[in-house]
């Protein structure tokens, strides 16, 4: 039994006449110490996704109206609240985008990360389990450092504490939503180096989401690529990159600038995202496809196993494509 | 911290002595004084005006007017009021309680009713209680302090529960108690009347200090973290939320002053309000100043007070 | 890759002008709508008050005063009028029976301008003859009608609160761009300037204003003072706002575009700093003049007003102060009604232009 299980997960915005399908029929799944990458460009639905493991996702005016979601086996759509709970902080923990933003600014750090041990692991809610876990994340002198507040401290470092308070609670499962994408590049490299060695130290398992390739490369064991709310391919990292079966997938690898061969043009994928509630019949991403057919806008396809571990919702995943 | 401190000290004084110059230059423009209805009068003599004119200094230009008000001001000497023919500074200073303790408790008032029914109104957005909550402050935003005070007037009359407006009594010979008792008793109806136009406007802000508060990435952090939505709310959000309302208490103090300045009149309360438009009727002029000069100088200690509050409040101020 | 594909129909819609889009928004919020629709309604009323009104404003009538509501009421299928009249003269009035007029439209009254400009004397309705009077809320304590001198009272409140909000804003912008655009010296000056007027809580700061006046003027000069008087109060917290946008503003670069290209400070000023400021001036603007109608209304019941003869909704709630007559003759705080429609409508439109100007929001 994998410790992540996502089947036919459908959500909407709204109800009835208004609803917005932000979440069509995703399914994926994690395994304990896998790490994960779900990619995607940005109002694909990868956030709503993430969020949904813990049910954080505000319902209202959000709608599950599908599918489930299995978290150690046990669907987290009909937990009740003290179930919830429960397993948020100690099965799955969350790491933002901003950092800034998701700390209490007006509480010091130290006892922010004390308030999830204390919830979680109130035998260990010391100072001095806080100083290990800072250090653990790689903050230097942390005996000062918890009697800070988040303003004090500079991007990188309210990163990491960030990662050290959904480590306070020893999950199984860390959801790392874009960690990195309101860095710097170098701080960047070291925020990566930290989960990596997290994730060999502590077993941990890790969805990663984010729209750079490059972090897919370097992280995941699998990856999950998203388009309009559905999954349009689902594969091992290695395989993914090296031959991607989906045009969407092509697509988003042909337009990472290269430093060697050619420079011409940079390619683009043309056309825009739909936005929610306005998906064009049939596949999604039809009108921006090099090798659409006509039979491609009337109904959408089916996301198929093509070869063992390799899922693409395209039935024309074969066809070579224009290539630069 | 201290250095802050001193800092809007020492800011305050030129302040207040350019809004008592402001003040005297707007009297000064105006013809006529006390005495223009005096030399009306037959019975008394066009000599003791002139003297009595002298002895005010009413004869001389008015910026020298101002230079021996201000002299007289920085020995604590309100000057005489030339129409109660008493010593102006322990008439002041007794209106001026009056005046505080009227603010004091209204304010009190609405925050206690504000702030809870804001919350609540935030955590069950859109149920029926917010939303009768938000037409009853839509209301109360709109009907003016004189109707409010003038029902109060007519609720005070057919009940008979409250005095019709006016002062406590002179409390001769009654114990502190009971003067303290009649106080009360007169203070209540024209606080409740003076919180009433306050609550729409605090309430609304809670509710939307709170809500923005709510949707902050710190808060879904603090869902994911495990902890229950009271701990979310109470102890995580309303701590953000209060910080924006501490700077909305310094507009809120200037729109309670003018409204006690509203109901002091109708009610007959006697506080500063009322006592400036006795003053401003009988063109009593240095009293009017006076009056102006002690109702700024409660605003400005009044904002200071919510500044400090503010820092305390927030580390972001404090640390800066 | 070669990028071949058209655009798909869906990204071809045409993007709505900012104004438009605006306008959509508050097309949406029924409540901002309502609150429009009332208010045009009470300028209208207050543009055709004496025609409206049955009576002139100073239309006294001593054998009526203190009268209740007296309404036309149905005989058969006309609507009459009936005459009232006093036996002990003390207040308290009873229908003289079988004695009637019927009620007509477009009827000869009191005289008054149309405009202010076409002297004529057709009232929309009444009975054409004095002994037979309408009183749709009442009679105040000299017989004249209250709902007439509420008509006439919604030109000067109305039309203050309007003139006192264009001068005060014209006056708080113009005053904030500079300070803010400019900055430095004259920013500092003017700021404390604004700090100076606005630590003077706002009642005690109009009493000092009345004071520089002569406490006697005709009436067009007691309206031009109040309006003075209610700019001096509003045109420093606009001034601080402006201000602060104007600062961030001139950060920015098309305000280096304009320079480089020659134009003045003035010009960068009115046509770009200040056009950028609109949306929160009309929003700002609309939920003020609530306050200057109150002032005004304030000043009036305060004696330091609108004097009597003319009707103010501020003057005509003096008659209320007095509980007994309150007690016995509760249409007199009419005006009260009128004053919180009318704020309540202003607050219902502000809320929602605020709102429609958010696009932030839903």
């Amino acid at each position: 039994m994998n410790l992540l299980e996502i089947k036919n997960l459908k959500m909407d915005f709204g109800k009835n006449a208004e609803a917005l399908r932000a979440i069509d029929d995703v399914s994926f799944s994690i395994g304990a110490g896998e790490t994960v990458c779900l990619v995607g460009e940005s109002g694909c639905g990868k956030t709503v996704t993430a969020l949904s493991i813990g049910k954080l996702v505000p319902t209202p005016p959000a709608n599950y109206v599908g599918g489930e979601i299995l978290l150690n086996g046990k669907d987290v759509l009909k937990m009740s609240s003290r179930e919830l709970r429960e397993i948020r902080g100690g099965v799955v923990s969350y790491v933002f985008q901003e950092p800034g933003a998701s700390l209490n600014p007006v509480f010091r750090i130290g006892n922010q990360i004390k308030e999830s041990l204390k919830l979680h692991r109130p035998e260990k809610a010391t100072n001095e389990e806080v100083i290990r876990l800072l250090k653990l994340v790689g903050i230097p002198a942390p005996e000062s450092r918890i009697k800070n507040y988040p303003f004090e401290m500079s991007g990188g470092m309210q990163q990491r504490v960030m990662i050290a308070m959904a480590l306070a609670s020893e999950p199984k499962l860390l959801v790392a939503d874009e960690p990195t994408t309101a860095l710097d590049v170098t701080i960047q490299a070291q925020i990566l180096d930290l989960l990596r060695d997290l994730k060999q130290r502590l077993g941990m398992a890790i969805l990663l989401i984010t729209h750079n390739l490059g972090i897919v490369g370097d992280m995941a064991d699998r990856v999950a690529v998203m388009y309009a709310g559905q999954i349009v391919e689902l594969a091992p990292a290695k395989e993914l990159l090296r031959k991607p079966f989906h045009p969407y997938t092509k697509a988003l690898m042909n337009s990472v600038p290269k430093l060697r061969g050619d420079a011409d043009r940079l390619s683009a994928i043309p056309g825009n995202v739909p936005r929610i509630g306005n998906f064009p019949p049939g596949c999604r991403f039809a009108p921006r496809c090099p090798i659409a057919k006509p039979e491609c806008s009337k109904k959408i396809p089916e996301l198929l196993e093509v070869e063992p571990g390799r899922f693409v919702r395209c039935p024309f995943w074969k066809t070579n494509q224009p290539v630069q | 911290m201290w250095q802050f401190i001193l800092k809007r000290l020492l800011h305050m004084i030129p302040l207040l002595l350019g809004v008592s110059l402001l003040t005297f230059l707007l009297m000064a423009l105006s013809p006529g004084n006390y005495f223009t209805a005096l030399q009306q009068n037959p019975q008394i003599s066009p000599e003791t005006i002139a003297r009595l004119k002298a002895q005010f200094h009413l004869d001389k230009p008015w910026y020298v007017q101002y230079f021996f008000w201000l002299e007289n001001i920085l020995r604590g000497n309100f000057g005489y009021s030339m129409a109660y023919k008493i010593p102006a500074t322990s008439l002041i200073l007794s209106r001026l309680w009056n005046t505080f303790t009227l603010s004091f408790l209204a304010m009190v008032i609405a925050w206690v009713v504000a702030i809870p029914l804001g919350i609540f109104a935030a955590v069950k957005r859109d149920s029926w209680i917010d939303r009768g909550s938000s037409l009853i402050a839509f209301i109360g935003l709109s009907i003016s302090d004189i109707v409010l005070a003038l029902l109060a007037l007519w609720f005070a009359a057919a009940t008979g529960w409250f005095p019709i407006g006016g002062a406590p009594g002179p409390g001769f010979g009654e114990s502190l108690m009971e003067q303290f008792l009649d106080y009360t008793h007169h203070l209540i109806l024209p606080s409740l009347v003076l919180a009433a136009s306050s609550i729409a406007g605090i309430m609304r802000q809670m509710r939307s200090n709170l809500l923005d508060t709510l949707r902050a990435e710190y808060i879904t952090a603090a869902r994911a973290r495990g902890l229950t939505e009271g701990w979310v709310i109470y102890k995580h959000a309303l701590r953000n939320a209060i910080n924006p309302l501490l700077t909305i208490f310094g507009y809120s103090l200037a729109s309670l002053l003018s409204g006690a300045f509203i109901i002091e009149n109708i009610m007959a309360w006697p506080g500063l309000g009322r006592l400036t438009m006795e003053a401003f009727v009988a063109k009593d002029s240095y009293l009017v100043v006076d009056c102006v000069v002690m109702a700024t100088a409660l605003l400005v200690i009044g904002n200071f007070i919510a500044d400090l509050l503010l820092a305390w409040s927030d580390p972001r101020i404090r640390l800066e | 890759m070669e990028t071949a594909k058209p655009i798909s129909i869906a990204e071809t819609k045409t993007p709505l002008s900012p104004w438009r889009l605006f306008w959509q928004r508050l097309k949406r919020r029924k409540i901002a709508m309502t609150g429009g629709i009332i208010l045009i309604f009470l300028y209208l009323a207050a543009l055709f008050a004496g025609f409206i009104a049955p009576c002139g404003y100073n239309h006294l009538d001593t054998d009526h005063s203190f009268h209740p509501p007296l309404w036309p009421r149905f005989q058969g299928f006309h609507l009459v009028v009936p005459r009232s009249e006093s036996p002990g003269g003390n207040f308290s009035y009873q229908i003289v029976p079988n004695d009637t007029k019927p009620l007509r439209f477009f009827v000869r009254g009191d005289e008054y301008k149309l405009f202010g400009l076409i002297p004529t004397s057709i009232h929309l309705f009444g009975t054409g003859d004095e002994k037979y009077p309408i009183y749709l809320v009442g009679a105040d304590q000299f017989g004249r009608d209250v709902f007439s001198r509420i008509l006439y009272g919604s030109q000067i409140s109305l039309s203050i609160g309007v003139v006192g909000i264009i001068l005060s804003f014209a006056l708080g912008m113009i005053i904030g761009g500079i300070s803010g655009y400019f900055a430095g010296g004259t920013d500092v000056v003017i700021m404390r300037l604004c700090e100076l007027v606005m630590s003077i809580p706002a009642l005690y700061l109009i009493i000092s204003l009345r004071n520089a006046f002569p406490p006697d003027m005709s009436s067009s000069k007691i309206y031009a003072m109040i309006v003075i008087i209610l700019s001096f109060i509003g045109w420093a917290g606009m001034a601080r706002v402006i201000r602060g946008m104007a600062l961030s503003l001139r950060e920015q670069q098309f305000v280096l575009a304009a320079r480089s290209l020659g134009q003045s400070h003035l010009r960068v000023i009115c046509r770009h700093i200040l056009p950028n400021t609109f949306s929160y001036v009309i929003v700002a603007a609309t939920l003020s003049v609530p306050y200057y109608i109150l002032g005004e209304v304030v000043l009036s019941f305060l004696g330091v007003g609108i004097q009597e003869p003319q009707a103010s909704w501020g003057n005509m709630l003096t008659a209320a102060e007095d509980v007994n007559y309150l007690q016995h003759y509760p249409w007199l705080l009419a005006p009260s009604a009128a004053i919180f429609v009318t704020v309540l409508a202003f607050n219902f439109l502000g809320d929602g232009l605020r709102d429609a100007a958010d696009t932030k929001s839903l």
